[in-house]
């Protein structure tokens, strides 16, 4: 077994021990995504009835597959922000004294926050992503042109979201005051990237730094999917997109974690907090 | 390939705090200041000085936690810098205190979740882990979580983290921090085993009397800088401190302390007479060369009955002291 694979699996223990404290927790994986989907659905109701507004956005005249559009926005969006709050309880190794003991290790940098990314992905997604794909498969608005295009899908969630995760992991992890980038990184993320509201109706420069967010094109790419019944023709730009998003994060990654690492073994930051 | 840890002129000056407005403060003083020393593997080599001395700073600059400002240190002749990553194969820390475990995993968990870290092959890290939690003596508690633990009882499960990759050198920073007694007891112990199959250990104490008990020899820094080295007999005795012998007479005898006197003018050592707790003649002598034998030969011959005599020779810590006062 790789010394990369084994980091993941211990790094995956160590997300499941400090995440399921409680059964309780399991229960609420489920409760948080829906409750904000029903939010959402109910916060965008009225706003359907709006005169103009099936001319403007069909999908307005179809509530299922308006509740389909919202669930795949929620899905995505669970799964990108599950990466966002364990990039910033990582950044907690270093109050707990953890973080040296880390550093302290020969285990490869860019294993230790890729496998993070992915412990809490599994452990944060997992039974939102299940309950949708069910909900969405009994409801009928599942429309997929081919069987292959699950596993496209699931890819343009997972890898994307797991080099965001990454990417976030190599900044929280050397600053001491990271605090900002979550509340940064919340509601900002919601809107940019489209997960409430479809591109076309947000203003020209929101959709501009939405490209900039991975989330964007990973929602994209499953709604194109999963809901709309586009191959990999449709998608191809976007995956392109998507492809190139992950390799510069994970890139992005690697020169963060070498540059941050130098900087916190020349100020000796790895100990203060 | 040079066995053992070499430190050349190693330097580290931390950058001043940065601004954002105002001028840029100075750099501070060096906190390792040019130090140069020799680690050998098979010994327990003692690193002291007072507090803010540099001694964790060094700790951490050969663990790869740090990086020098100048000057080198390797590892069996692998660079700190240069190979940090097989210089951390071969070495391990334990810092005092219960930080660096945790406290929602098991003690078992932790341990398998550095062995992965350090990649310890799988046929070995079960039996590893249960020998280490053997030695440390957390078999029984193997399976509850951290936060449970006492605060003695995490400190050893940080000394077991700190030798799941049986580490070829073990930098021990204040390892009995807040131990109990009987567990510092048995981790000197452990050291000295370890010392004994091979490993070269650092070590760092507030306790100067496991340093004396240990170290094989001793560098004692002050500011960063190497004030002096040698074994912990020799550096007492260089420091030219006192040895203090204590008499009690069995009942009072003037011609014996009138000889006495004359003894310890001669001598040019100091003289106190007092009475002990029970009220018998007690005279006191120090000088740094031990008097004990000249004193009891004068008393008896003068006529005086001895009770008895304590001898105390300078410790290691008056030693240190001393240094940190010049």
């Amino acid at each position: 077994m790789s010394a990369a694979w084994r980091v993941v699996l211990a790094e995956a223990l160590k997300q499941h021990r400090r995440i399921f404290g409680t059964k309780l927790v399991v229960f609420s994986m489920l409760v948080w995504p829906v409750l904000t989907l029903a939010t959402t659905y109910y916060t965008i109701l009225p706003v359907t009835a709006a005169p103009g507004a099936a001319e403007r956005w069909p999908l307005v005249g179809e509530p299922q597959r308006l509740a389909a559009f919202l669930a795949a926005g929620a899905l995505a969006y669970t799964f990108f922000f599950s990466l966002v709050q364990s990039a910033w309880h990582f950044s907690f190794e270093r109050v707990s004294g953890t973080l040296e003991a880390l550093f302290l290790t020969p285990a490869s940098r860019l294993a230790l926050v890729v496998a993070n990314g992915s412990g809490a992905l599994v452990q944060n997604a997992w039974l939102f992503g299940a309950f949708a794909v069910a909900a969405a498969a009994a409801t009928g608005t599942l429309h997929v042109a081919h069987p292959g295009m699950y596993p496209v899908a699931v890819a343009a969630l997972l890898v994307p979201a797991v080099a965001w995760g990454a990417f976030l992991n190599s900044l929280l992890m050397f600053s001491r005051d990271s605090a900002f980038l979550y509340t940064l990184l919340d509601d900002p993320l919601w809107f940019v990237a489209g997960v409430r509201l479809p591109l076309f109706a947000l203003p020209l420069w929101v959709k501009a730094i939405g490209l900039a967010f991975p989330l964007t094109t990973s929602l994209a790419v499953l709604r194109g999917a999963l809901l709309d019944g586009e191959g990999v023709r449709e998608l191809g730009g976007d995956l392109a997109l998507l492809g190139g998003l992950s390799a510069a994060l994970f890139a992005l990654t690697a020169v963060t974690l070498r540059v941050g690492e130098r900087h916190a073994q020349k100020t000796g930051s790895l100990q203060l907090f | 390939m040079s066995a053992g840890i070499v430190i050349e002129r190693l330097t580290k000056t931390f950058p001043p705090p940065r601004r954002v407005f105002g001028k840029r403060r100075p750099a501070p003083a060096p906190a390792v200041d040019g130090l140069s020393l020799t680690i050998p593997a098979g010994a327990v080599t003692g690193l002291l000085g007072l507090n803010g001395a540099g001694k964790t700073t060094t700790i951490k600059m050969l663990a790869t936690l740090l990086r020098p400002t100048s000057g080198s240190a390797t590892v069996d002749g692998l660079d700190v810098v240069r190979d940090a990553r097989e210089v951390r194969r071969r070495i391990n820390l334990i810092a005092g205190g219960e930080r660096m475990v945790y406290a929602r995993m098991t003690g078992r968990e932790n341990l398998w979740y550095f062995g992965q870290l350090y990649d310890v092959p799988r046929a070995t890290l079960h039996r590893r882990i249960g020998e280490l939690l053997d030695l440390v003596g957390l078999t029984d508690a193997a399976g509850t979580l951290v936060e449970r633990y006492s605060r003695g009882m995490r400190q050893r499960l940080s000394i077991a983290r700190g030798l799941i990759n049986s580490p070829a050198y073990l930098l021990l920073d204040e390892p009995t921090l807040g131990l109990d007694a009987p567990i510092a007891r048995d981790l000197r112990a452990v050291v000295a085993d370890l010392a004994a199959g091979g490993v070269g250990v650092l070590l760092t104490s507030h306790y100067l009397a496991e340093v004396e008990q240990l170290c094989r020899y001793v560098h004692v820094i002050d500011r960063g800088a190497l004030v002096a080295e040698g074994s912990p007999a020799e550096l007492t005795a260089g420091t030219r401190l006192p040895h203090t012998v204590e008499l009690t007479l069995t009942d009072p005898a003037p011609d014996a302390t009138k000889a006495v006197d004359a003894l310890a003018a001669r001598a040019g050592a100091e003289v106190w007479h007092d009475t002990d707790i029970d009220g018998r003649p007690r005279v006191t002598l120090r000088h740094p060369d031990d008097l004990a034998g000249e004193l009891t030969t004068t008393v008896v011959r003068a006529g005086g009955a001895i009770a008895r005599v304590e001898v105390s020779p300078p410790t290691l810590e008056d030693a240190i002291l001393a240094m940190a006062a010049r």
